[in-house]
């Protein structure tokens, strides 16, 4: 019973300190785009370690391949294409695809 | 939300820090803010360039949101931080 507190506790705490890294990473993108990279990837790290899902509001906005903190406008092109909504990284050029049909996904 | 008592297991990123002692005493009174954190290390962002001070022997008096100061032993902060939120904290 002890050790199930303990883990909840772990991931409440991981999730905020996920919330906070993505904070951190839209307010370091205008100066230094590298270190909100830096912080998109300790926050995956910290999700995958602790088996949590990154929040709605931020899962869109890093690139799975090189972990860019991703600005629209800016390092992200947002198309969409057959019912697909396709997000390219400009960073790296990676494309990722989400369904344009459900609309509760953000 | 980040306290006195979760630091040693919350994110520093972001953070206002001092050096209050280091066995480098070049490195002591470095302040500024925290950029990158690694096992042995914080990055610190000063008004003279980036500064990367080892957390071993180090004391860092961290600011916290709300004008909050904490003192913290670098060396309970050695770890990975992706680990820190499951280490043991000893004493």
């Amino acid at each position: 019973m002890a050790a199930k507190a303990r883990k909840t506790n772990h991931r409440r705490l991981a999730r905020e300190r996920i919330e906070a890294l993505f904070r951190q990473a839209a307010l370091f993108y205008p100066e230094n785009p590298e270190w909100s990279r830096r912080c998109v990837e300790r926050a995956r790290k910290i999700a995958m370690r602790q088996r949590v899902r990154i929040d709605r509001r931020f899962k869109r906005r890093f690139c799975r391949r090189c972990n860019a903190y991703l600005v629209p406008g800016a390092n992200m092109r947002v198309r969409i294409h057959r019912g697909c909504v396709i997000v390219t990284c400009l960073v790296c050029g990676h494309r990722s695809r989400y369904p344009a049909v459900r609309s509760q996904h953000g | 939300m980040i306290s006195p008592q979760n630091v040693l297991r919350h994110e520093l990123i972001g953070l206002n820090v001092l050096v209050a002692s280091a066995s480098n005493p070049s490195h002591v009174g470095v302040c500024g803010r925290i950029i990158d954190e690694t096992r042995n290390t914080l990055v610190i962002e000063t008004g003279r360039g980036l500064k990367r001070i080892p957390k071993k022997y180090s004391i860092f008096q961290i600011r916290l949101p709300g004008e909050c100061v904490v003192e913290v032993d670098g060396s309970a902060l050695v770890a990975q931080p992706d680990k820190r939120i499951t280490m043991r904290i000893q004493v």
